[in-house]
């Protein structure tokens, strides 16, 4: 204990400071997004055209839509690693729902993102009654959640059929990726929630203290549940988007899709042990993330190796972020 | 009475200044083979510093750390551990989650072919831990034995490495009555070992029964060593105390209270109260008295709702608020400032603004959104109000000093509206002014109508700022003083003393 009140008063400095130290974190993940850009136009001839960039618009989306719930599951110092298993489960339930149950989509929608909404709070629940850890939780969902997906289609996917909502959803509204609109539209609202609300301020208050919030009358196991609840809900959105996108139900769907939402955070310089992150730094994360991916399909780099490269440009991202943070006084861990 | 030459260990002439103020000013000390030594002083006396000069922590400024006849050449605490000093500090280092066993033998485990030889360790542990009457299974989960047993292993380790001088800093101070005869029956075996004991306490009842002599510090000065047996409890106090000056600025006229807001009412939290009758009334700063681990805290955690009790009713306003929760005592008025600021009060990358506002959003919200405005405006009235030093209301409380932050915490419970202030050490760690202004706050706070209660360490403090002051001791209390009889001396004397 003496050692973690130790480091922590040490972190912390002049919000002027802090300030810089976040902006300076922000403006040199946008020069690095920048000069990226700047090298991928020049050596390629695909990246830089209008379709092109709609269309890392509508990959960044697939990340984006549930990084912003994402990022205050992190600053309240908490993981939630279901997220992938459950877009695959909830586009699954959506495709059966709408399909050989013969619920009417409008329902089947609304269906979806109540459950979302339930097996979140479930587990937030679970993490704040209980103390269970979330990542511990939040495994237990991963597993059983991809499970269930793909023994109630035998991994096979459920076709969806044509219909105007889900087509709107997946699909473009003139050349934007209708994705990448609700993103944005999600990330306004994410900022203000953050920024503007008492809940979201609560969420800062109790990933940089609990005790203290707690004692300071913050209901704590209230915002645990909400956090997590709010993280289910999106997921489950992005499960309808992805539906709507493959035009069906698929129980391998966003696989892999938790690691990436946990990278575009922490490249975005917020603190895994909580207390401190931004909206504005997960979503030029999220960006980042989605430029490397679509730059290497283009340069032609074998698909086993973007895996790598993709890997080693976060680690660095991450590195020198850190490395900026110690310059200016803050410590990054 | 034990041969008190050859010294075990002595200190000459040592100073020692932390930012300018003498903590030690050239102290001499010196402890026997086989004696056993009570430390005694107030709180900032010098007592840690002294020890932590002992035990190779700190380097001393001039002067010269002798042990067993050798010199202590470059302060550090391995050098120290080799030349015989062991340290047992207040707060244990044992690690929960290992055995007994693997705890006493933490980086000296016994080896055999590159593995640890676990029975050798096994048995190793058994026989440090009987060499001291202790019965603790080795095999066990520190985390799972009591305190009291935690204790005991942490003094069989440090005996384990057969020290010249064994340094028990505040070792009951945790522990029940009857586990402190345990803790006792330990340090006499030691004595007879001829191991040189340096015991801190403020329980005069124990100090009596284990130490040959006894060390007053005051001011960072040694006032006398002495044989325990020739001065009085009464004597010790004057000598801890010094000739106080009197004190202009003490509380002359108890401020008019009113009828009980809070009314305790036979309260046991095991192993610390026993049975407690308190009444807290409001426009009055009612002070509580007591030693480390009288159960000052628990008594105002109870209040505040954050622990419940083993029996015994808690009444605020007319409403019965034990065992429902911190939050009911809330809205029942009652607001808790924690005695740890850092763990339990301040979030440090938030700024004092939204440390100061997070008691109560809806004062500065509509349905769920904050207005910067009404934050702004709350943050600045409080630091007009308290006389905040910051450089703006957003700033990180992390960054402000120590006064700056208890300041906001007590902030908090004013945004909240609290009419019941338990404040737990608040002048802990907080520099002279900032005291001061503290002591200002609490006055006028009462004067407005508030009930506040105000625990310190300070004895001296009390009487600056209490009308009424109860002193805790072997869990009831055994004094009452009110304003302007409110002696430090006596209050001392009431905490520290044997309980009829």
């Amino acid at each position: 204990m003496p050692t973690l009140t130790f480091r922590r008063e040490a972190q912390t400095t002049e919000r002027g400071r802090t300030l810089t130290a976040q902006q300076l974190n922000e403006g040199g993940l946008t020069i690095a997004l920048v000069l990226l850009v700047i090298v991928l136009a020049v050596t390629t001839d695909s990246f830089a055209t209008v379709s092109n960039m709609w269309n890392i618009l509508g990959d960044a989306a697939l990340v984006g839509i549930v990084a912003w719930a994402g990022t205050l599951v992190i600053v309240a110092g908490e993981i939630d690693i279901s997220v992938g298993p459950a877009v695959a489960f909830w586009g699954v339930m959506l495709a059966k729902m709408a399909g050989p149950w013969g619920f009417p989509l409008p329902l089947a929608v609304l269906l979806t993102l109540i459950g979302g909404l339930l097996v979140g709070a479930a587990a937030g629940w679970l993490r704040g009654r209980f103390g269970v850890p979330s990542f511990i939780v939040t495994l237990g969902l991963w597993s059983s959640l991809r499970g269930l997906a793909q023994f109630m289609t035998d991994a096979l996917p459920v076709p969806i059929k044509p219909n105007g909502l889900l087509d709107v959803l997946g699909g473009k509204i003139g050349p934007i990726p209708t994705a990448a609109l609700v993103m944005f539209l999600l990330f306004a609202v994410f900022v203000f929630v953050a920024r503007a609300t008492t809940y979201g301020r609560s969420v800062y208050a109790v990933g940089g203290n609990a005790r203290a919030a707690n004692l300071s009358g913050i209901n704590v196991l209230k915002i645990r549940v909400i956090l997590f609840a709010t993280s289910g809900l999106m997921a489950a959105l992005l499960g309808i988007v992805v539906a709507g996108r493959l035009a069906s139900g698929n129980s391998g769907a966003a696989s892999g899709l938790e690691f990436s939402v946990i990278a575009a955070v922490v490249v975005g310089g917020t603190a895994l042990q909580g207390g401190r992150g931004s909206m504005l730094g997960t979503l030029l994360g999220v960006l980042f993330i989605a430029v490397i991916g679509n730059g290497l399909v283009l340069l032609g780099v074998n698909s086993f190796f973007q895996d790598v490269v993709r890997g080693l440009l976060i680690v660095a991202a991450v590195l020198v972020n850190t490395v900026l943070g110690n310059r200016t006084g803050r410590r990054g861990d | 009475m034990s041969t008190v030459s050859p010294n075990a260990a002595e200190v000459t002439g040592v100073s020692k200044t932390y930012g300018g103020i003498h903590a030690l000013r050239g102290v001499d000390f010196s402890i026997g083979v086989g004696e056993v030594r009570a430390l005694l002083g107030k709180n900032g006396a010098g007592k840690s510093t002294l020890i932590r000069l002992l035990a190779g922590a700190e380097s001393p400024e001039g002067g010269q750390v002798v042990i067993g006849g050798k010199r202590l050449e470059r302060p550090n605490v391995s050098d120290a551990q080799r030349l015989g000093v062991r340290t047992v500090y207040q707060e244990l280092s044992l690690i929960p989650e290992l055995t007994v066993a693997e705890n006493m033998f933490m980086g000296e485990w016994p080896m055999r072919g590159g593995r640890i030889d676990r029975r050798l360790m096994l048995e190793k542990a058994d026989e440090a831990l009987s060499r001291l009457g202790v019965r603790v299974d080795p095999r066990a989960w520190v985390g799972d034995i009591s305190i009291a047993d935690q204790q005991m292993v942490e003094i069989a380790r440090s005996m384990s490495r057969s020290p010249r001088v064994l340094i028990l800093d505040e070792p009951t101070s945790s522990l029940a009555a009857a586990e402190v005869d345990r803790v006792l029956e330990a340090v006499a075996t030691i004595k007879q070992s001829g191991v040189a004991v340096v015991y801190v306490s403020h329980r005069v009842s124990e100090i009596r029964r284990i130490a040959d002599s006894a060390t007053v510090m005051r001011n960072g000065e040694v006032v006398a060593t002495f044989p325990i047996a020739e001065r009085t409890t009464r004597e010790m106090v004057d000598m801890m105390l010094g000739v106080a000056g009197e004190d202009a600025e003490r509380v002359q006229v108890p401020l008019a209270a009113g009828p009980p807001v809070v009314e305790v009412r036979g309260l046991v939290v095991e192993p610390k109260l026993h049975g407690i009758d308190l009444d807290v009334r409001p426009g009055e700063v009612l002070g509580i008295a007591g030693v480390l681990g009288s159960g000052r805290t628990e008594l105002l955690q109870v209040i505040a709702g954050v622990r419940n009790p083993d029996s015994g009713t808690v009444t605020v306003n007319g409403t019965a608020s034990h065992g429902r929760g911190h939050r009911f005592a809330q809205r029942l008025g009652v607001g808790l400032t924690p005695e740890d600021r850092k763990t339990d009060g301040i979030v440090p990358e938030l700024g004092l603004d939204e440390n100061l506002v997070m008691s109560d959003f809806t004062k500065v919200a509509t349905a769920g959104v904050l207005s910067s405005d009404r934050v702004k405006r709350a943050a600045v009235q409080a630091m007009e109000a308290m006389s905040i030093k910051s450089a703006s209301s957003s700033t990180p409380i992390g960054a402000l000093s120590g006064g700056n932050q208890q300041k906001v915490v007590i902030g908090r419970w004013l945004h909240a509206g609290s009419s019941i202030l338990l404040l737990d050490e608040p002048t802990r760690g907080v520099d002279v002014m900032a005291k001061q202004q503290i002591y200002e706050l609490l006055r006028s706070l009462a004067r407005s109508g508030k009930a506040v209660v105000f625990v310190s360490s300070e004895m001296e403090e009390l009487n600056l700022v209490c009308d009424r002051v109860v002193v805790l001791n072997g869990g009831l209390i055994t004094a009452e003083h009110t304003a302007p009889a409110i002696e430090t001396d006596q209050l001392l004397l009431a905490a520290i003393a044997e309980p009829a």
